[in-house]
């Protein structure tokens, strides 16, 4: 800014910042005391001890390092099937010519309103019919389904400034359509189907309510995480536990990729679900 | 026959045709030699099909089902409205439309207002603030599920919750239990809500601040303007753009609310908290009454699109 610096506006939103941390601090202190010690509050000093019993028994305790790995195999197909054919799409919507191309993307682009709530009962019974209910299947078609409001329409917007020459230079050259997206067009978009990917793996990493209802056996963390919660038991150093484990992936991958996921969610809207 | 094929040339590349029909046999220059619709559709195949599984089957049917009495497994009956009256004269059912109303209303006020604050006052010194807006922004790459969780420890209703026992300092003794009382449930909820979501907000206001021209400000610190009435005549009407993505997007985002009151309250006391978005999840996955949760579906759809209508007409013009 122009001008000299004006301290008291520092001070004041470092004030604010500091409190808004205070709830991550309270879950990390938790997780690492004694429950007798905190048993008034977990910022109280009158003993003070580092414990790493809660992060041993918690494994034990649910079956937290299976759902890890789901979790994380699921976000990861998810993420690689936007990945793939949400750019493909875009190409063929942008540099292709055929019939009802402009209804149909105006119908992807701007279902990007609707909410999740919509699919819940319509998907419950199809699976149900289709014997897919506990099926990873019943969460991957909508993870991914979904996604393409926004994910066609970011990689679309990213090749409205796509070099016109190179398209022409490939057509010269004797690449058909289908070449000239893997030779040409795919090479050159790497930034926004990256920025999709990642949009995509945080979305389906932290999805709560499809799971919930679609898979039995196997549950992803969010799932297991509001399982853990909801006992009776006085467990907070467990439960604290718990969800560290749950966002801290999808929370490092957000904190590096800060400026992609601010560019997408303008696009995307209401990224949290 | 040269002509004709002359004109489908031109007509695919845009390229005016030139003389020496020769030279326009020749696909290849001026065109793909494949041709394009074929291969768009097998391109476009698989995100046709799992987009209509995933979103155009479900918004028919959901609107199908909700004309429909359907209990658990036994067949379907059709109703027409009466789903639609049922809930109208619900009791239940209008006080989940005004705890919408509130929930959405005040999750975006309470965002929105806080994260443009804080972006103007941001402003003012952008490179010493970053690690603070960083710190805001983190808290919205916590998931509304773990974000619930984290202020469930907070506002735990003994002297262990941090907010009693800060309340306790003033008043000794002082216990509330903020999540079992009807009456302070659903604001706790609003503030943890606009706690987990003022990063989008403070991050689109900052930007909107941050694109105002540098002359504009310059003018106004030549003319001897306070700090406070750069923020009020300056900042405030040139960031209205950024400002009103941010309270769409807010909007949009507390309509569609769904993990965060699973995890604090469950929609109680006495489905105190309970908003459209929850009350069909209720009423279908747990009282298996798909038609009734269906109609409540329909409700809350109408409410997204009635405000998306801006957005919808924007890209609906911007697909090209």
């Amino acid at each position: 800014m122009i001008g000299r610096i004006h301290w008291w506006t520092v001070i004041l939103v470092g004030v604010i910042a500091t409190i808004w941390v205070i709830p991550v601090l309270g879950i990390v202190v938790t997780s690492l005391r004694p429950p007798s010690e905190v048993a008034l509050g977990w910022w109280r000093l009158d003993t003070f001890s580092i414990t790493f019993s809660a992060w041993i028994r918690v494994w034990d305790e649910y079956p937290l390092a299976q759902a890890f790995w789901f979790t994380g195999m699921l976000a990861a197909l998810a993420t690689l099937g936007t990945m793939l054919l949400a750019p493909i799409a875009a190409y063929a919507f942008h540099f292709l010519k055929f019939p009802f191309r402009r209804l149909l993307l105006i119908l992807i682009i701007n279902a990007f309103v609707l909410p999740q709530q919509v699919v819940v009962i319509p998907l419950f019974t199809l699976w149900r019919d289709l014997k897919l209910i506990d099926n990873i299947a019943a969460v991957l078609i909508p993870y991914i389904g979904l996604s393409f409001a926004w994910s066609i329409f970011l990689v679309k917007n990213f090749l409205e400034d796509f070099p016109k020459e190179l398209i022409e230079a490939a057509k010269i050259d004797g690449c058909g359509p289908i070449s000239t997206l893997r030779h040409v067009v795919l090479p050159n978009a790497t930034s926004p189907i990256f920025a999709v990917g990642v949009l995509q793996f945080l979305w389906s990493w932290n999805a709560l309510l499809l799971p919930m209802l679609y898979l039995r056996s196997m549950q992803p963390l969010p799932v297991l995480l509001t399982k853990v919660a909801g006992t009776y038991e006085s467990n907070w150093d467990l439960r604290s536990v718990a969800a560290i484990v749950t966002t801290i992936v999808p929370l490092i991958v957000f904190v590096i990729f800060q400026r992609q996921f601010a560019a997408g969610s303008q696009t995307r809207t209401g990224a949290k679900e | 026959m040269t002509r004709s094929v002359a004109e489908a040339v031109t007509d695919r590349s845009g390229v005016p045709s030139r003389a020496g029909g020769g030279r326009l046999r020749l696909p290849a220059t001026t065109g793909w030699r494949i041709k394009e619709a074929p291969a768009a559709w097998l391109l476009i195949a698989p995100v046709i099909i799992l987009f209509g599984i995933a979103v155009v089957y479900p918004l028919i049917d959901t609107i199908r089902l909700s004309f429909y009495d359907i209990k658990g497994l036994a067949p379907a009956k059709w109703v027409g409205i009466g789903n639609y009256v049922t809930l109208f004269n619900d009791s239940t059912f209008r006080n989940t439309l005004l705890t919408t109303l509130i929930f959405t209303l005040g999750t975006t006020v309470i965002s929105v207002s806080l994260g443009w604050v804080l972006a103007m006052l941001c402003a003012f010194a952008p490179a010493h603030t970053t690690p603070f807006r960083g710190m805001m922004f983190v808290t919205f790459g916590i998931s509304e599920a773990v974000s619930g969780y984290m202020w469930l420890n907070i506002l735990r209703p003994d002297k262990a919750g941090l907010l009693n026992a800060v309340i306790g300092v003033f008043v000794p003794g002082y216990a509330h239990s903020w999540l079992g009382d009807p009456n302070t449930a659903l604001w706790a909820l609003i503030f943890v809500a606009s706690w987990s979501g003022v990063g989008l907000p403070l991050m689109l206001c900052f930007a909107a601040v941050q694109s105002i021209p540098k002359t504009v400000l310059e003018a106004a610190y030549m003319d001897g303007a306070k700090p406070t009435s750069i923020m009020r005549h300056i900042m405030m009407p040139l960031s209205l753009p950024g400002v009103r993505v941010a309270i769409f997007i807010n909007l949009l985002g507390a309509l569609r609310a769904f993990d965060i009151i699973y995890v604090m309250t469950g929609g109680g006391p006495v489905r105190a908290t309970e908003t459209v978005g929850y009350f069909m999840y209720r009423e279908s996955m747990t009282q298996f009454k798909l038609g009734y949760g269906a109609a409540a579906t329909v409700v809350l759809l109408v409410a997204v699109l009635v405000i998306s209508i801006p957005a919808i007409i924007q890209r609906t013009a911007g697909a090209k």
